[in-house]
């Protein structure tokens, strides 16, 4: 690059943009189509104009009062769903790309802090305990804040903490949770709360309200708003560690920053719709494809992008039989493979180039 | 068994000492603990058949007495009554039980026979609300057995064993009849009523929906009270046809099954009186 001069160097840049004006408006439109086609379809049938007059009633006057089960359909069961879906893909993929940036290592996700073992806990627990609602939500989201916490006790020694270390803690405290999780089940009452906590922990928005939603809604945006505001820092933080010191970055500090951020959004994705994998690691590699490692684009590329894959995936889960699907079981099945073809594109390009 | 449902229902009042029946000795997957089970020097163990095994072989190995029960339908629970009685060393007592299913049953059978197709309401067994909303198809489950037999439709029998469904489903299949199960003792039928998409289904609108009772045992599953669930089914599904007086019916079988002389207050209790009695054609089981 230092050999190019402005004059070679500005169309470069120029086509470069177009490009990524290109992908994020096909991305954008992905969305855009997903959410009202999710909107138009489900096991109850609305005729999809039908239901699209009742989506721009439901913008334009919120607070009508819904008579009919077609509107309720629409504006009280899919409306929220879908929207949640959405916040959480988008949270959930926004999250794995930080991640990955500040371990330097592509196969991190958001799992790996222990924030969705330790919710899971507080969820397992709360459900036995009989508890319901709000309460549940806020025990969920505090014992993943917990599990964070936890790890950063673990992995500090002698006032730092290597990558390396915070990895491995967070292993260990996931599995020490999981376990208690596995003890919960093994006490839990066959008929009414086991049959809770392994629903819960398999992963679903099918009990979507929007009460549900605004209770998710906050922690969902404002970790993400705040992710965005960090995109400079997550560039340094994906440098080399002396590299990025001498760049400036409180490396430690701000690496913790991001973390808080991310147990913010995770535990409250968590909170409401369970566990659910493969998201914050296979949409933050696919967005990497199209828009390249530059965390300025790499974030909203993968907050596009996960939530209109998180939306497809819901709809599937919810449209294709008259029984749930559990989204960890299409998650899985459609991840998995688009994860193994990427890295065989990626390590085939590299090793071309 | 674990957590059995006396802990709650009225068989801890008939049967105070089945309060201390230790509840601990198997896990979930029903893997007893074999030291703690022997601890409590059973007699006799009634164990799972059909789940492989491993987790009978423990039993036996103990040199403890095992006996495998199969389940799920009629005929299964007749023949584990069957077994049990001889092996309690009560054979005597099981003809009249085995005897009054059979005459309940067939007096269904006959009455049912004359609904026409288009008389029969579709029903929907709820089999868990309050997480995850769970029901069952129609193959394999004793709940559609006898909602098909006292003259009703299954309307999710398009499932195939139990799973989760959506709201949305339940809006599609519009039933005219919603049974809650008896296992989530925070359900009842305000469930639906105070639901928004569930209220507007035809069985909210007609105030025909119904949380199963809980007597010696729910009356859901296949247990020793099962022609009083299916009378009581019967009386809610085809009020035209069906006209049991379960009151009566409830004090002759608690007096055969348990020696117990149920009163009213008790039956309010197991029909949930208190709870439904808006329902309709609930007003019927009212204490005369």
């Amino acid at each position: 690059m230092a050999a190019l001069t402005e004059d070679e160097a500005a169309p470069m840049v120029r086509s470069h943009l177009a490009r990524q004006a290109l992908v994020f408006a096909a991305l954008l439109a992905l969305f855009a189509v997903a959410f009202v086609v999710s909107l138009c379809v489900g096991r109850f049938s609305v005729p999809a104009s039908r239901a699209l007059e009742l989506i721009w009633l439901g913008v334009t006057d919120p607070w009508r009062e819904l008579t009919t089960i077609e509107e309720r359909i629409v504006l009280l069961v899919r409306a929220p769903r879908v929207v949640l879906a959405a916040l959480a893909g988008a949270g959930l993929a926004l999250s794995g790309a930080a991640l990955q940036g500040v371990f330097r290592n592509p196969l991190v996700s958001p799992d790996i802090l222990g924030i969705s073992q330790g919710a899971a806990f507080g969820g397992a627990l709360g459900i036995m305990l009989g508890i319901w609602g709000f309460p549940l939500i806020a025990m969920v989201f505090i014992s993943g804040m917990a599990a964070v916490i936890l790890v950063g006790l673990i992995a500090r020694v002698n006032g730092r903490s290597e990558t390396i270390t915070v990895i491995l803690s967070g292993l260990v405290v996931s599995s020490m949770f999981s376990a208690v999780v596995s003890l919960l089940q093994f006490v839990a009452d066959p008929n009414t709360s086991l049959p809770a906590i392994v629903y819960w922990l398999m992963g679903s928005f099918a009990t979507a309200t929007w009460e549900r939603t605004l209770i998710a809604a906050p922690g969902l945006i404002i970790g993400g708003v705040l992710l965005w505001m960090l995109r400079f820092r997550l560039n340094i933080l994906s440098l080399d560690e002396a590299e990025a010191q001498s760049l400036g970055a409180r490396t430690n500090r701000e690496r913790w920053l991001v973390f808080g951020l991310i147990a913010v959004i995770v535990g409250s994705q968590v909170a409401v719709s369970g566990i659910i994998g493969w998201i914050g690691i296979v949409i933050p590699h696919a967005s990497r494809l199209l828009v390249g490692h530059d965390h300025r684009a790499l974030l909203p590329a993968s907050v596009v992008l996960g939530a209109g894959f998180m939306v497809i995936i819901d709809t599937l889960a919810r449209t294709a039989t008259a029984a749930e699907i559990p989204l960890g079981v299409i998650t899985a099945l459609v991840g998995a493979p688009i994860f193994a073809m990427l890295l065989r594109n990626h390590y085939r390009e590299r090793n071309g180039s | 068994m674990r957590r059995p449902s006396d802990q709650v229902g009225i068989l801890s009042k008939i049967f105070p000492e089945t309060k201390d029946i230790p509840s601990d000795v198997t896990a979930p997957n029903f893997v007893p603990n074999i030291e703690a089970l022997t601890a409590t020097n059973p007699d006799l163990v009634i164990q799972w058949g059909g789940r492989g095994n491993d987790i009978v072989a423990p039993i036996t190995n103990a040199g403890l007495n095992a006996m495998l029960i199969l389940y799920g339908t009629e005929q299964l629970t007749r023949d584990y009554m069957t077994m049990t009685s001889k092996a309690i060393g009560k054979p005597e007592r099981i003809k009249e039980l085995v005897e009054w299913r059979d005459r309940v049953q067939k007096d269904i059978e006959a009455k049912a026979k004359a609904i026409p197709q288009d008389k029969k309401p579709t029903t929907l067994y709820i089999a868990r609300a309050l997480t995850e909303i769970a029901t069952t198809g129609t193959k394999g489950s004793y709940n559609a057995w006898y909602m098909e037999l006292v003259g009703g439709r299954n309307a999710s029998a398009e499932l195939n064993g139990t799973v989760t469904i959506n709201k949305e489903q339940i809006a599609q299949w519009d039933p005219e009849i919603i049974f809650l199960n008896a296992f989530e003792a925070r359900l009842n039928v305000d469930w639906v009523y105070n639901d928004p998409i569930l209220s507007l289904t035809k069985a909210a609108r007609n105030k025909r929906v119904y949380k199963m009772p809980l007597g010696g045992y729910r009356w859901d599953p296949p247990n020793q009270e099962s022609p009083l669930a299916w009378m009581w089914t019967a009386n809610v599904t085809q009020p035209d046809v069906f006209k049991y007086d379960l009151r009566a019916e409830m004090k002759t079988a608690y007096k055969t099954l348990y020696n117990y002389d149920i009163t009213d207050a008790d039956i309010d209790g197991i029909l949930w009186m208190k709870e439904q009695s808006g329902s309709a054609n609930y007003a019927q089981f009212k204490a005369k």
